[in-house]
């Protein structure tokens, strides 16, 4: 008889209730999750791009503190590297536009520093959200959510839940709130230290009142982000039993989409350009070629240019038109990485409208609307729409494969 | 009788001694599950059909071949299926529409090996616990305590995908029991232990059932572990109910008799045992199989080498000794006739043979149909 052995003894405590069950799941998940050394290795490599554009926050108020604003922005009009990595350069022109703005004119330097504050931040927050935690919350989500329920299903563990008092509902909110905080350890704490940052290297700690709303927006935009990328993956985690092939599907889907978008976008620019070119050209056989950074951005509405002496120089034009200088001014940036840039921190203020065939441009477009530059229904709806059916299908997948084996 | 059919009790027999419910005045005894008619089909393939039993305080057997409907069953009880016609009440609640409420009362040790890989012994016990609504540093405490009473040892250190099967079948239990519910259900809750664990197991049960009052509801293909232990039992077959009762009514004859294998004159002893007032008959194969008389086959076999032909040396007898004059008497004729006796024990009928019949018997159902 072991030493301690007392026997069996009736208990009499008091009960916690069923909701605990779902942040007892979330923790275990969580746990065991983070055994994984991919996953904290992610996780850690998640969270520096934070440094590089807590750099451009610090560099952007400097300049404000420094009454150096108009030269930045004449710098960045000019295409001259502000923050070293160019990404603060594109968004401060973006935000503070043209030099003699009318709308500025009955501005004082204050009132004019907050309002490109709000702009600046705001994308900077975009871009840091949309373009390096996107993409690590797709490998993140990735190594985890596609053994949650699909190891339940192998092992038959769904009979510890359900022979439990637990129902779906905290199952399924268990194991969402396992990604779930996953995911904002990735976008929202990071942002959130971003704006704090952003403050503290401000000349006043007034500037928390004056964005107030950027913490908010970080919040909504990381549930925009989390909620039908979380749902998606649990819902290919919860039709297989084996959690390859749940992962599998789950970056099939990301390349896929992504691949789709291009193509089609590329198909349009393409015969954009085309068209352009024999209005303006008619015979250039032979002479096209997508050169290296002369890719131009995916479009609709082209404003008029200048003929051009061939379809390369007709590109290039086409950029150039879109960043808002004049053809062939002789400044011409690395465009690949310009375009990039201004898509997205909400510069490039085209419409895409293949956005809503793939997850991580309709996610884009969805957070440039929750941080205020994006306000075209016409842009926002189809990737809501599109989003939002993808999360109430795999909400759907999800509550009536749950618990499937129980049921057979 | 009830359109779905008549309820059945199990039958269970409440004058052992220690049982909670043999107290004098107390109150009688809530049913601790209770189905009525219950129909579950899966598409066109009736699992459940007509199902109506009761499950009392103690334990009870739940007993028949693959197929017949014993985790549907279980399943039922748990709120898992819906069903097609009829109730199941556990401790009054319906568990379709509170399943939480019932799950609270209730643990239950699956079949299947399900664990959560990752997680050691203790932390898996822990975590049903705290699933159970057992609150955090108490959840540890207790999931010690009843790991070691399971006798867990220092494995329970272990992740539990590295364990033996024995091992976790242990962990299962104890992960069953940990929030102490009224009610436990058991499928194969033997399997994978060598005979010391088994007997163990076993004990543990007991313990729950006589001591604690639990209700113990044991899916099993393990008859003898059924007769060792179960109070009562419930055969299951192609989703009928076969038969159902107190394992103590099914396997002994209505008057106690004891059952003594000799080898000797046997016709002479019966003859002087009844000249005594002694109530004695040869045994003979209809005392044992009722419903299939005849079969000497399965006869020798429960009784071991006895021969049935009239003039054999070796017989068994069944004889009621009801006074201690009638011992007496019986010791002293075996003595005067020069008697080897192999055995004197309680008459019964091994359980694996009236299970065994209660698959060729009709169900419950259409025996009560019957005018």
């Amino acid at each position: 008889m072991p030493l301690h052995d007392v026997g069996y003894r009736p208990w009499q405590g008091r009960r916690s209730g069923s909701l605990a069950a779902i942040f007892v799941i979330a923790t275990t998940g969580l746990t065991l999750a983070w055994t994984s050394r991919w996953l904290r290795r992610a996780v850690f490599f998640a969270w520096s791009p934070a440094l590089v554009f807590a750099g451009s926050f610090f560099v952007f108020e400097q300049a404000i503190d420094e009454g150096r604003l108009d030269s930045i922005r004449e710098s960045a009009r000019l295409g001259r590297n502000v923050d070293g990595v160019g990404i603060l350069g594109r968004v401060i022109a973006g935000a503070l536009g043209p030099v003699d703005d009318p709308a500025d004119r009955h501005l004082g330097p204050e009132e004019r520093a907050n309002k490109a504050r709000r702009m600046v931040w705001a994308r900077l927050m975009l871009a840091f959200m949309r373009s390096p935690q996107a993409i690590l919350l797709a490998i993140v989500v990735g190594l985890v959510a596609p053994t949650l329920v699909s190891r339940d299903l192998r092992v038959k563990a769904w009979l510890i839940y359900f022979t439990r008092p637990v129902g779906k509902f905290e199952y399924l909110a268990g194991k969402l709130l396992i990604l779930g905080l996953l995911v904002a350890s990735i976008t929202m704490l990071p942002a959130l230290s971003l704006w704090v940052a952003g403050v503290a290297v401000s000349p006043s700690l007034w500037v928390a009142v004056t964005t107030w709303d950027l913490p908010l927006r970080i919040i909504v935009a990381s549930l925009a982000l989390a909620i039908p990328t979380v749902l998606m993956a649990l819902a290919y985690s919860s039709v297989t039993a084996e959690s390859r092939i749940a992962s599998f599907a789950w970056f099939a889907t990301w390349a896929a989409c992504w691949i789709a978008h291009t193509s089609l976008s590329t198909a349009d620019m393409v015969r954009q350009v085309s068209d352009d070119s024999v209005a303006s050209q008619p015979s250039v056989p032979g002479q096209f070629s997508v050169e290296e950074g002369a890719v131009p951005p995916r479009r609709a509405n082209v404003p008029p240019r200048a003929p051009a002496e061939d379809l390369g120089e007709t590109i290039v034009n086409f950029i150039e038109g879109l960043e808002g200088r004049g053809p062939g001014d002789g400044r011409r940036p690395n465009a690949r990485s310009v375009r990039w840039f201004s898509r997205v921190t909400g510069v490039d203020a085209t419409i895409d409208r293949w956005a809503w065939l793939s997850p991580y441009h309709a996610l884009g477009v969805i957070q440039a609307w929750v941080f205020g530059i994006e306000h075209r229904w016409e842009a926002i709806l189809p990737p809501l729409l599109s989003l939002g059916s993808v999360s109430v299908v795999s909400a759907v997948v999800l509550w009536w494969r749950v618990d499937a084996p129980a049921r057979a | 009788m009830s359109p779905s059919g008549p309820v059945v009790e199990s039958g269970v027999d409440f004058s052992g001694p220690g049982h909670p419910a043999r107290m004098i005045g107390s109150p009688p005894v809530e049913a601790a599950v209770q189905a009525t008619g219950v129909v579950k089909r899966y598409g066109q393939r009736t699992v459940l059909d007509r199902v109506s039993l009761t499950v009392k305080p103690g334990i009870t057997g739940l007993v028949g071949p693959n197929g017949a409907g014993k985790s549907t069953l279980v399943k039922a009880i748990l709120g898992l299926v819906r069903l097609a016609e009829g109730s199941v009440r556990v401790f009054g609640i319906d568990p379709h529409r509170e399943p939480r409420a019932v799950r609270r009362f209730v643990g239950v040790v699956p079949e299947d090996e399900c664990a959560v890989p990752g997680l050691s012994g203790v932390e898996m016990v822990r975590y049903a616990a705290r699933l159970s609504g057992i609150p955090g540093i108490e959840s540890l405490r207790r999931a010690h305590e009843v790991l070691d009473w399971c006798n867990a040892g220092q494995e329970r250190y272990r992740p539990v995908e590295t364990l033996s099967v024995g091992m976790r079948q242990k962990i299962s239990f104890a992960a069953a029991i940990v929030h102490d519910p009224r009610l436990v259900i058991l499928d194969e809750p033997t399997n994978g232990l060598d005979p010391i664990e088994r007997r163990a197991m076993l004990g543990r049960l007991t313990t729950l059932a006589r001591e604690h009052g639990k209700t113990i509801l044991i899916s099993t293909h393990v008859l003898p572990d059924v007769q060792a232990i179960c109070d009562s039992v419930i055969v299951l077959a192609a989703g009928r109910v076969r038969l159902t009762g107190s394992i103590h009514a099914l396997t002994h004859p209505p008057t106690p008799e004891e059952r003594l294998e000799v080898a000797g004159p046997v016709d002479e002893l019966v003859r002087r045992l009844v000249a005594r007032g002694i109530p004695a008959r040869r045994a003979h194969a209809a005392d044992f199989f009722p419903t299939a008389a005849g079969s000497a086959a399965r006869f020798s076999a429960a009784v071991g080498t006895m021969a049935l032909e009239d003039g054999a040396q070796e017989g068994v007898v069944l004889l009621q000794l009801s006074t201690p004059d009638a011992l007496a008497g019986m010791w002293a004729e075996i003595s005067d006739l020069g008697i080897r006796v192999r055995s004197l024990t309680a008459a019964c009928r091994p359980f694996e043979e009236v299970f065994l019949e209660a698959l060729q018997a009709p169900p419950l159902e259409s025996l009560h149909a019957a005018p």
